[in-house]
């Protein structure tokens, strides 16, 4: 089942194109979210002084600074997450607060940083793609197979970005971070993959990609299986690492869709490719 | 077996290993692992100046900001340059409300006769570099001609007594009126001179005097353009948080590799190297007092996470197909290493420009992030260069 599933190769490498297509549809759709370091913006973790709901604190705060975009995220107990949308001075802020709540954690970053830290993302992603394309090419002076490579990581990313889209993950320093880990991630499987295939000389190609792919699904498995429990312990134990979370959340899409980018489009076009050769 | 034990630990990587760990355990307890302001709590406040400035003049505005914030009493402050027009403040405490009102005033400075103002910061023109001659010191400074005139004025007939100067209302330093101001004549080149106990300390507070006179008027308008502040509390949830991710983390790694190896002997020392590469990272990063924050621990979960990748394309190489003398075995091992430094390679070129822009312009916007690619490109070089190669030795030697 398993070799039969091997040899239709070529139709396969359709199903991680398509869903790199639909990721690329909702993502220029929904866009995505920015969060306040790229935005703009002002953070706050609170801890309330006496009990309220959110639309009473939301309504506190819009009168206290005389601001309209005021929005309470959440709720827990006595903690509250505000999140407003200009930079609010926090001297301002601390004193508008007194009696009410005290300042837990506060973030606030001005448009012109937020620019800033965008234009420098673009330009950190960019060379970052560019840098680990160059390397793969050295690594295997071998164009096609390197370009099969490089595919698969830029359609890891379009995924994981069109995740990010679908779940609201905001685009925020800690998920470009995240995204630069894929980029070393996904690469990884894909490295291993050409290696054995094109390097090893003894079996079938169909056994050299059987015996990576079972080394590389251990390799998947176990960073989701870690990337899970960082998710879920930051999700549950400690929303406001909100860093860690998103990073967490990040990676499984992308790993997960590096799955079926390594296996699927990047093993197909290289079968497809010796093929041709031979 | 035997054999392949004391083998397996007569290789000098190995005992290399030992040893790092070992230094690496002691650096950790004895220095302490330096944890950034979101796990310790702290606050760091970004200002942005009104236009690139020189490097001189960038010098001059950090340490009439630091000498300022210290002069208010904000404790364990630090204040440095990032890029040629911002400026990074650092706090120990959560207390950005109160930085903000130090830096975001302009700063008032007034020189005080019997209580009534005659200079303000608006009047002095220019500040020299402090002279010292012995224990004595004296900080020069020019003020406009009118504001001499309105000086003389006020100071006549008063030689020797006291001029009191203030720095946003507080009382820095009372210099005495000299006979010749007292005498009615105005001077445009004053200084306020005084004495201490020794060469050192004349030196200490003229320079804390020149600051002060500067500190009245910075040489370029600011603006706090981003404030980032954890209290102590959360960054101690924060640590503890991080803490259990990891454990768990592990945890759930080791279940994945029991349920495919199914062996102790191939999964304990995963475990093994894996905390070997942990102990590395915390211990460079105790001695080169790198700060660990969120972004450098998600950045060490990336290095171990490709850690553990390379070891098990280690075993799948060794263990691969049918069992294969050593020499083969070597080769193999050979042959996994060909993909460990390749995608090592890939993920450091991929963090060099997250890398970069930390470096080159500092911790405002994504240089935040630099931390997480220095922690990241360090754990994968440990990685590389020392901990793998063990677990490689191990596979030689002691599988069957």
């Amino acid at each position: 089942m398993k070799r039969k599933l091997l040899e239709s190769y070529k139709l396969l490498i359709i199903i991680p194109l398509i869903i790199t297509l639909l990721s690329l549809g909702i993502l220029v759709t929904h866009g995505l979210e920015e969060s306040v370091d790229l935005k703009g913006g002002s953070i706050t973790e609170l801890t309330l002084e006496k009990k309220m709901d959110q639309t009473e604190l939301k309504a506190f705060i819009q009168e206290k600074l005389k601001i309209k975009d005021v929005n309470v995220i959440s709720i827990k107990g006595n903690d509250a997450t505000v999140q407003m949308g200009s930079d609010i001075q926090v001297d301002e802020f601390a004193r508008a607060l007194e009696g009410t709540a005290k300042i837990k954690s506060y973030r606030s970053v001005g448009p012109i940083l937020g620019k800033e830290a965008m234009n420098q993302i673009y330009w950190a992603v960019g060379f970052a793609f560019l840098f680990m394309s160059i390397t793969v090419l050295i690594v295997f002076r071998n164009l096609v197979p390197s370009l099969a490579v490089i595919l698969a990581a830029a359609c890891d990313i379009i995924i994981a970005l069109g995740g990010m889209s679908l779940f609201k993950v905001p685009l925020s320093l800690a998920s470009i971070g995240a995204i630069l880990m894929l980029i070393g991630y996904s690469v990884d499987t894909d490295i291993l993959l050409t290696t054995r295939v094109l390097k090893q000389r003894k079996g079938k190609i169909t056994e050299r990609a059987i015996g990576a792919i079972k080394t590389g699904l251990t390799m998947s498995a176990s960073a989701i299986a870690s990337m899970s429990a960082l998710y879920l312990v930051t999700v549950f134990l400690i929303p406001e690492a909100e860093v860690l979370s998103n990073i967490a959340a990040v990676l499984i899409i992308g790993l997960s869709a590096d799955i079926l980018t390594t296996w699927l489009m990047n093993l197909g076009i290289l079968r497809w490719y010796l093929e041709a050769k031979s | 077996m035997r054999r392949g034990v004391s083998g397996f630990i007569r290789e000098p990587r190995t005992i290399t290993l030992i040893i790092l760990v070992v230094i690496s355990l002691a650096a950790i307890s004895t220095l302490g692992i330096p944890q950034g302001l979101d796990l310790k709590g702290g606050s760091i406040i970004q200002i942005q100046l009104e236009k690139p400035v020189d490097s001189a003049t960038m010098n001059t505005i950090t340490s009439v900001l630091d000498k300022r914030l210290n002069i208010f009493g904000v404790k364990d402050v630090k204040v440095r340059a990032s890029g040629n027009q911002n400026i990074i403040i650092e706090i120990a405490g959560v207390k950005p409300e109160e930085v903000a009102k130090i830096v975001g005033s302009p700063g008032k400075f007034e020189a005080k006769i019997d209580n009534k103002t005659v200079l303000t910061g608006a009047d002095i023109v220019s500040v020299q570099s402090p002279i010292i001659r012995g224990n004595q010191w004296e900080v020069p400074f020019r003020i406009s001609t009118d504001s001499a005139k309105r000086f003389a004025e006020a100071a006549e007939g008063k030689a020797g007594a006291p001029v009191d100067m203030y720095l946003d209302d507080r009382l820095i330093t009372s210099p005495e009126i000299s006979p010749d101001v007292a005498a009615g004549k105005p001077v445009t080149d004053v200084a306020i001179t005084g004495a201490e106990s020794t060469r050192e300390s004349a030196e200490l507070k003229a320079k804390e005097v020149e600051t002060l006179l500067k500190s009245g008027s910075l040489p370029v308008k600011v603006k706090i353009v981003g404030v980032s502040s954890v209290s102590a509390e959360l960054g101690g949830e924060f640590a503890k948080g991080a803490l259990i991710a990891g454990l768990l983390a592990i945890i759930a790694i080791i279940i994945i590799l029991v349920a495919r190896y199914r062996t102790p002997i191939l999964v304990l020392p995963i475990f093994f190297t894996t905390l070997a590469e942990l102990i590395l990272i915390l211990g460079v990063a105790a001695i080169i007092r790198w700060n660990i924050d969120l972004a450098a621990i998600a950045g060490i979960l990336a290095a171990i996470g490709t850690g553990v990748d390379d070891q098990i394309i280690i075993t799948d190489e060794v263990l691969g197909e049918e069992k294969v003398k050593r020499r083969r075995r070597r080769f193999r091992i050979r042959e996994a290493f060909f993909i460990i430094f390749a995608s090592a390679g890939t993920l450091i070129a991929a963090m060099l420009p997250l890398a970069y822009v930390g470096f080159a312009r500092g911790a405002t916007g994504i240089g935040m992030l630099a931390g997480f690619a220095f922690t990241t490109v360090l754990g994968v070089l440990i990685g590389v260069f020392i901990t793998r190669p063990v677990y490689a030795k191990f596979m030689e030697y002691i599988i069957k």
